[in-house]
C-alpha cells in the first residue's frame, strides 16, 4: 500500500516537472493549443458546411453527427493527454535510443514512470473543443432523457479513454519488436477515432466487420448513440448492443496488459 | 546543379530505406482513403452526379488525396526547424549553395521517392480494388503532372518559409502546426471544395492553398480546361514566385539575427 502511494506520489512530481516545462515557452505553448483546437473546430466545421448542401449523412442530421463528432474527439484527446508516454511512436523512440532501459533500472514503479514521462497539454485544446461540440449536439438536439441514458454519457466517455488506452498500449508494447511499422497503430488509434466520428452503417461491410467482430469499436459508440438519440438500429443487432461499451473496453484493456506483460519478459534491449 | 542532383539523390535513397515503414504507411493511407469514401458515398444519396463529379470521381479524388499527401509533404514538415535548433544551420550554410536550394534539392529526393511509393502505389490499388477515373488524353495527363509539380512547389515554398519561424523564436513547433493545419484545411484535403459553400471556396481561393491538392484533383478528374487551366497554372507560378520570395526576405532577415551556440 506505501509503495503504491508512493508510485503515485513519484507519477505526480513527473507530470508537474512536465507541464511546468511545457508552460516555459508561452508563446509557442499559445500557439501549439490553439493549433490542437483549430484541428478539432475545423474538422467539425467542414462537416456542417458540406451538410448545408447534403443535409445528412447516412441519415444523422449535423448534431447528431455532432453528437458522435464531440464525445469521439473529447474521449480521444483526454487519453491521448494521460496516455502520452504510451503514444506508440514517441514510446518506441524511447527504445530506440535507449532511455527505456534507464526507467527499467531505476526502484521506482515502471508504470508510473511511463505515465509520467510524458503528458501532453496542448491536448487540452482538443478535449475543450470537442466537448463544446458534444455540449452544442446535447444541447441542440431533443434527446428524450431517462435515467439510463444520463448514466451512459459518462460510461460511454470512460470506455472510450480506456478502450483507446488499451490500443496505445499494444501499440507501445509491438515497439519491443519492431520501430519501423508503427505506423500501422495509426490505423487503429487516429484511424478509429476518425472512423467513429461518422455512423458506423456508411462503411463497407469488411471494415464494419472488422470492428463489430475482432476490435469491438462499433459498441463503444455507435450504438449508445443509437439509443441515446432513439434511431433504429439499420444492422440488427440484439437489443444488448448499446450497453456493451464499459464491458468491451475492460476487455481491450485488460488485453493490452497482459501482451503488455508477455513483451516485457522477452524484451532486450537494443544495447547501442 | 551537379551538388542539387547528389543531394536529390541521397534524400531519394534515404527514402528507399525505409521498407517496413513504406509499407505501413500505405495501409494507413489506404484504410483512411477507404473511410473518406465510405462518407463521400453516404453523403451522394445515390445522386449520380453532384457538383459536376460522379460517385466513381468522388472515390478517385480520396485515392489521390491520400496519395498526394506523402509526396506534397504539406501537413508535416519540420526539418529546417530542427536544423536550426541543432546547429547543423551553420555547417550547412557553409556550403557552396543557396540555402534555399539545398532543402530544395533535398525535397525534390524525399517528393519523387514519395511519389513512386506512396503516390503510384496507392493509385495502383485504388485501381485493382475500386471503379476510379484515369485522364482521358494526352494532353490532360501532361497538364496534371504541371499542375503536380507546381502544387509541389508552393508546398516546399510555404514549408520552408514557415520553417523559418525558428530563427525567430526557441520554439516555433506551435507556429508551424498552426500553418499547417490552415493549408490542411484550405487545400481540399478533407472535401472537394466544390462541395463547400461559395463564400468558404472565395475565401479559400485567397490563400495558395487550393492551388495544391484541390488544383491537381481537378485536372486529373477533368473538371477543368481551356482557360480555366490555364488560370490555375498561371495563379501556381504566381504563387510560387511570391512564396519565394517572401522566404527570400525571411531568411536574410533571420540569418542575421541567427546565433549558433558552440560547443
Amino acid at each position: 500500500m506505501a509503495n503504491m502511494w508512493y508510485s503515485i506520489d513519484i507519477y505526480r512530481r513527473l507530470i508537474s516537472v512536465n507541464i511546468r516545462g511545457q508552460l516555459q515557452y508561452r508563446v509557442s505553448f499559445l500557439f501549439d493549443f490553439l493549433a490542437t483546437a483549430l484541428i478539432t473546430v475545423l474538422a467539425f466545421g467542414s462537416v456542417a458546411l458540406i451538410l448545408q448542401r447534403f443535409n445528412n449523412i447516412g441519415g444523422w442530421t449535423v448534431f447528431e453527427i455532432a453528437f458522435l463528432f464531440g464525445m469521439a474527439e473529447t474521449a480521444f484527446g483526454t487519453m491521448d493527454m494521460i496516455f502520452s508516454g504510451f503514444d506508440p511512436p514517441y514510446f518506441g523512440q524511447r527504445v530506440r535510443i535507449g532511455s527505456f532501459d534507464q526507467m527499467l533500472l531505476r526502484p521506482v514503479n515502471l508504470i508510473a514512470q511511463i505515465f509520467g514521462s510524458q503528458f501532453i497539454l496542448r491536448r487540452l485544446g482538443r478535449i475543450i473543443q470537442g466537448s463544446i461540440i458534444l455540449l452544442i449536439a446535447l444541447t441542440q438536439l431533443d434527446i428524450q432523457w431517462t435515467a439510463i441514458k444520463i448514466t451512459m454519457i459518462p460510461i460511454v466517455f470512460v470506455s472510450l479513454v480506456i478502450f483507446f488506452g488499451g490500443l496505445f498500449i499494444i501499440g507501445a508494447t509491438l515497439s519491443f519488436w519492431t520501430i519501423e511499422s508503427l505506423e500501422v497503430v495509426n490505423l487503429f488509434t487516429y484511424g478509429g477515432t476518425e472512423m467513429i466520428q461518422y455512423p458506423m452503417s456508411i462503411y463497407p461491410d469488411i471494415i464494419r466487420n472488422f470492428f463489430t467482430f475482432i476490435l469491438p469499436a462499433i459498441f463503444l459508440l455507435y450504438y449508445p448513440a443509437l439509443y441515446i438519440l432513439d434511431k433504429p438500429d439499420p444492422l440488427g443487432m440484439p437489443a444488448i448492443a448499446p450497453f456493451l461499451a464499459p464491458f468491451v473496453a475492460m476487455a481491450v484493456f485488460t488485453l493490452a496488459i497482459v501482451i503488455w506483460n508477455y513483451g516485457l519478459r522477452f524484451y532486450q534491449s537494443t544495447g547501442s | 546543379m551537379r551538388l542539387f542532383w547528389e543531394l536529390s539523390k541521397l534524400a531519394f535513397q534515404r527514402q528507399l530505406t525505409y521498407r517496413a515503414a513504406t509499407l505501413a504507411g500505405l495501409a494507413t493511407n489506404f484504410f483512411f482513403g477507404m473511410l473518406r469514401a465510405s462518407v463521400l458515398i453516404a453523403l451522394f444519396h445515390g445522386n449520380s452526379e453532384i457538383a459536376g463529379m460522379t460517385i466513381t470521381d468522388a472515390i478517385t479524388y480520396t485515392g489521390l488525396t491520400q496519395g498526394t499527401i506523402a509526396f506534397l509533404s504539406l501537413f508535416s514538415w519540420f526539418e529546417v526547424m530542427n536544423s536550426v535548433y541543432t546547429g547543423a544551420v551553420s555547417s550547412d550554410m557553409l556550403k557552396p549553395m543557396n540555402y534555399f536550394n539545398f532543402w530544395l534539392a533535398q525535397d525534390t529526393g524525399r517528393a519523387f521517392a514519395s511519389f513512386l511509393l506512396r503516390g503510384l502505389t496507392i493509385m495502383i490499388a485504388y485501381a485493382i480494388f475500386f471503379d476510379i477515373t484515369t485522364p482521358q488524353s494526352m494532353p490532360q495527363w501532361l497538364a496534371f503532372f504541371m499542375v503536380l509539380i507546381l502544387a509541389w512547389l508552393i508546398s516546399f515554398s510555404w514549408r520552408f518559409l514557415v520553417n523559418l519561424a525558428a530563427f525567430w523564436t526557441p520554439n516555433a513547433l506551435g507556429i508551424a502546426r498552426l500553418a499547417f493545419i490552415l493549408s490542411w484545411y484550405m487545400s481540399g484535403f478533407l472535401f472537394p471544395l466544390r462541395f463547400f459553400p461559395p463564400w468558404f471556396v472565395k475565401l479559400c481561393y485567397l490563400t495558395p492553398f487550393p492551388y495544391t491538392i484541390n488544383a491537381v484533383v481537378e485536372v486529373y478528374l477533368g473538371l477543368v480546361d481551356g482557360q480555366a487551366l490555364v488560370g490555375i497554372i498561371l495563379a501556381q507560378v504566381a504563387w510560387i514566385l511570391m512564396l519565394i520570395l517572401a522566404s527570400m526576405i525571411a531568411l536574410r532577415a533571420g540569418v542575421r539575427r541567427l546565433e549558433i551556440l558552440g560547443g
